[in-house]
């Protein structure tokens, strides 16, 4: 008998239907062959299949088993075939009696482990978003990766533990209850954020250059000696950026899905992603790859924040595969197999040490590196990098007694939330500014936008002259200058770029 | 960059200061336009590689008052105080000498061969006693005995204990040049070969001209002005000291700093002096 059970197979973040046709003939050596260009995970799922059948008390028919995964030209790579493998071998074998019209509006998906229960599975939320398409849909994936599947309205979700309940469900014995849709809350005021502004002592200068990178959405470039609060710095930003909004969740969560890396339990990520790759990592890390190519830290960091720690120590290579991203705000994958596009808009926060020794410039260490040596470490972070990089800031060595405080001219700290509520409203200014343009924030303007957009002062305009001339500034400089100036009167809610905004955007120029 | 030889320069009467030397060059080569009055008042102007801001600021005050006295600079063209003396000094429109570690033929790059091009522009020269020789260890001491001898009083702005400087100044003293030392920090590495020559009465406490005051003073931020009157200050502690928000601060330092009262140098700021 020939059953055939629907599945689906996700390249990127692109979802294609699957169909597995399992047949069960009467005559014939037995055997068990599975076909469609499977990759060697799939391959070994007869192994699993047969004795997770087994095991949950059903017999493996002893007869000749044809299994293809149609369409027969696309590879496919992952375990989650081993549910609607061993279903259908069920059907097939008349274990399990459906008729097939039902099985046409069911979506099987999970991997299965020897005694038959399901092993958590990446890309449910995929499979979810496809059966939404398809109205009446029922989707049977692992109960610890169901709860991903939640947030798709419209759909009915059967979490799974094992093939036996399973049986029992299809059957009619004893029926599963389906998981309750979650809604998506943009309430995430509750969310507290790992690290709070008002935690870090001192470095004023590098908090309010955090707080115009959120609002204006520009990159950002710390520099000072080891140990003055970089990383944690960085480590605020995702808590004073504004909240993600319901589609931007599910978009991240898309991500976290296919490269598997939401919790079991987690149904959504709410949080804005904050990576920090470590300075080994490969260009396929950074950008995305293997021959199925995964989402890599420039996705993983989409709608969130990149962290380069020591950015002179990563390979130069890799440094350069960020400028499509940061340009496009997406990457391409070119693998052999397959032509993979994944969102990647990201804030870069980098962080470098001011010589190869730190130190220096700090006020008690001494720094033994010749200027050569200082040129040649600037140099490994390349102008067109630099050039995506709107604000740049020292992070000085603090003093710690300096530090004072109890000082009583002190000005009260601002906590992230405060800086976040300042953050709103200067995007929401912005979404003002944009709307019939396809950007988002003061750092995606073009000098086009920036022309036409960002009115000055004439003494802002004069400043501004005095500044070029001072500081031998290029054109890119000076229209990063305005943009960065744009966003520091977009704070203040004033529409003209005044004298005093441009004088505190020179604090935030570029020092290599 | 095209150099000469000098033949003969035993005779000639601008270079006779070298003849004090008990191993006086062989031969001397020079790359810039000869003449003769570069070598009437000549003040060497002698540091470590390793500047600080300290040195930094001695020497953006001192060179310039040098300058107005028609003195030339002579200094090692090393990184660090050599090189920033070079640099200031061309910047105040004086005239400077260069006495190359190394051989007048050796290919300069980068910052180095900029430097070099502008010596030359602002009629200074470069001058060293061979003409292939690659920079070694021991090359760089033996230029110290012509930095000594071409000058006719020597002030070292920065040096540690055992220190190129101080072989510098140890020649100088045999030649009776006359010794001046910029006192430091005697909590600073780079200022104990300095403080110590003080100390052993080697050398004079050189302080420069005393600093007229200052006018010119914007009313709103004199508080900032009076902060950094005595301080080299990032404007993380400004705003501290002063408590007021950050923003504001860097938006005043910006402005002060275009204007040219302050100077910005590695995020911290500091009075540019007006002498």
């Amino acid at each position: 008998m020939l059953i055939k059970i629907r599945s689906i197979a996700n390249l990127g973040l692109e979802t294609i239907p699957v169909d597995i046709e399992v047949d069960v003939a009467s005559v014939g050596f037995p055997g068990f062959t599975i076909v469609g260009l499977p990759s060697k995970a799939i391959e070994e799922a007869r192994e699993r299949v047969k004795t997770a059948i087994v095991n949950s008390g059903f017999s493996f028919p002893p007869k000749k088993i044809t299994v293809n995964l149609a369409p027969a030209d696309l590879p496919k790579d992952s375990a989650a075939y081993d549910l609607p493998i061993a279903i259908g071998i069920l059907a097939a074998s008349g274990q399990l009696l459906t008729s097939s019209s039902d099985l046409q509006r069911m979506f099987f998906y999970g991997e299965l482990s020897l005694d038959g229960t399901l092993r958590p599975t990446r890309g449910i939320l995929l499979l979810a978003l496809f059966a939404q398409k398809k109205p009446g849909s029922t989707i049977f994936v692992p109960h610890p990766s169901a709860n991903e599947a939640t947030v798709v309205s419209g759909i009915k979700i059967i979490p799974i533990k094992n093939l036996g309940v399973l049986v029992n469900h299809l059957k009619d014995k004893e029926m599963i209850t389906p998981l309750n849709q979650t809604e998506i809350k943009e309430d995430i005021d509750s969310l507290l954020p790992d690290f709070d502004l008002s935690e870090i002592a001192g470095q004023e200068q590098a908090k309010r250059a955090l707080i115009i990178a959120a609002a204006g959405g520009h990159n950002l470039l710390m520099w000072g000696p080891p140990g003055t609060g970089k990383t944690m710095l960085a480590r605020t930003l995702p808590g004073i950026l504004p909240p993600l909004s319901s589609t931007e969740a599910l978009e991240v969560t898309r991500i976290y899905s296919v490269a598997g890396l939401i919790n079991p339990g987690e149904a959504i990520v709410k949080r804005r992603p904050f990576r920090a790759p470590h300075h080994g990592i490969s260009a396929a890390g950074m950008i995305g790859g293997g021959s199925h190519p995964l989402p890599g830290e420039v996705s993983l960091a989409h709608l969130g924040v990149l962290f380069l720690d020591e950015m002179p120590e990563f390979p130069r290579h890799v440094l350069e595969s960020l400028r499509q991203p940061m340009e496009d705000g997406q990457v391409e994958v070119v693998r052999v197999a397959s032509h993979i596009r994944y969102p990647a808009s990201f804030s870069l926060i980098a962080a470098i040490n001011p010589c190869p020794c730190g130190w220096l410039g700090h006020p008690r260490k001494e720094c033994r590196c010749t200027p050569r040596q200082i040129a040649r470490y600037h140099r490994r972070i390349s102008g067109p990098i630099l050039d995506r990089i709107d604000l740049c800031v020292a992070v000085a060595a603090v003093e710690v007694e300096k530090l004072a405080l109890t000082n009583p001219k002190a000005i009260p700290k601002m906590t992230s939330k405060q800086a976040k509520i300042q953050v709103i409203k200067a995007r929401a200014l912005q979404n003002k500014r944009f709307a019939n343009l396809p950007i988002y924030t003061n750092s995606q303007m073009r000098n086009k936008e920036v022309k036409k957009l960002c009115f000055l002062t004439p003494e802002a305009e004069n400043l501004l002259k005095l500044a070029v001339e001072k500081y031998d500034f290029s054109a890119r400089s000076y229209f990063r200058l305005i943009k960065v100036a744009r966003t520091i009167a977009d704070l203040e809610n004033n529409k003209k770029i005044t004298s005093i905004h441009m004088a505190e955007a020179l604090q935030y120029k570029q020092v290599l | 960059m095209e150099y000469q030889k000098i033949t003969g320069w035993q005779k000639l009467p601008e270079l006779s200061q070298l003849k004090d030397l008990t191993t006086p060059p062989k031969e001397l080569y020079f790359a810039g336009q000869w003449q003769k009055e570069i070598f009437k008042n000549g003040v060497a102007v002698i540091g470590s590689r390793q500047m600080t801001e300290y040195g930094r600021r001695v020497i953006e005050k001192i060179i310039p008052q040098l300058v107005s006295q028609k003195q030339t600079i002579i200094s090692g063209f090393m990184y660090g105080v050599d090189q920033y003396a070079h640099q200031i000094c061309l910047e105040s429109g004086g005239k400077t000498i260069a006495v190359l570690g190394w051989g007048i033929n050796f290919k300069l790059e980068g910052f180095d061969l900029k430097l070099a091009e502008r010596i030359i522009k602002n009629k200074g020269l470069l001058f060293s006693e061979w003409e292939n020789q690659q920079p070694s260890h021991w090359t760089f001491p033996v230029r110290n005995r012509l930095v000594a001898a071409l000058a006719k009083k020597i002030i070292v702005i920065e040096a540690a204990e055992k220190s190129g400087s101080l072989i510098t100044v140890k020649i100088a003293a045999k030649l009776k040049r006359e010794i001046w030392a910029v006192p430091g920090p005697i909590t600073s590495r780079l200022s104990t070969g300095t403080n110590a020559l003080i100390a052993v009465g080697k050398a004079k406490i050189y302080l420069g001209n005393l600093p007229s005051p200052q006018t010119n003073l914007n009313k709103k931020s004199a508080p900032l002005i009076n902060l950094l009157e005595s301080d080299v200050l990032t404007a993380n502690e400004i705003a501290r000291k002063l408590g007021q928000p950050v923003a504001q601060i860097g938006a005043q330092l910006s402005l002060l700093t275009l204007k040219g009262q302050l100077v910005e140098k590695e995020g911290k700021y500091y009075l540019k002096n007006v002498n």
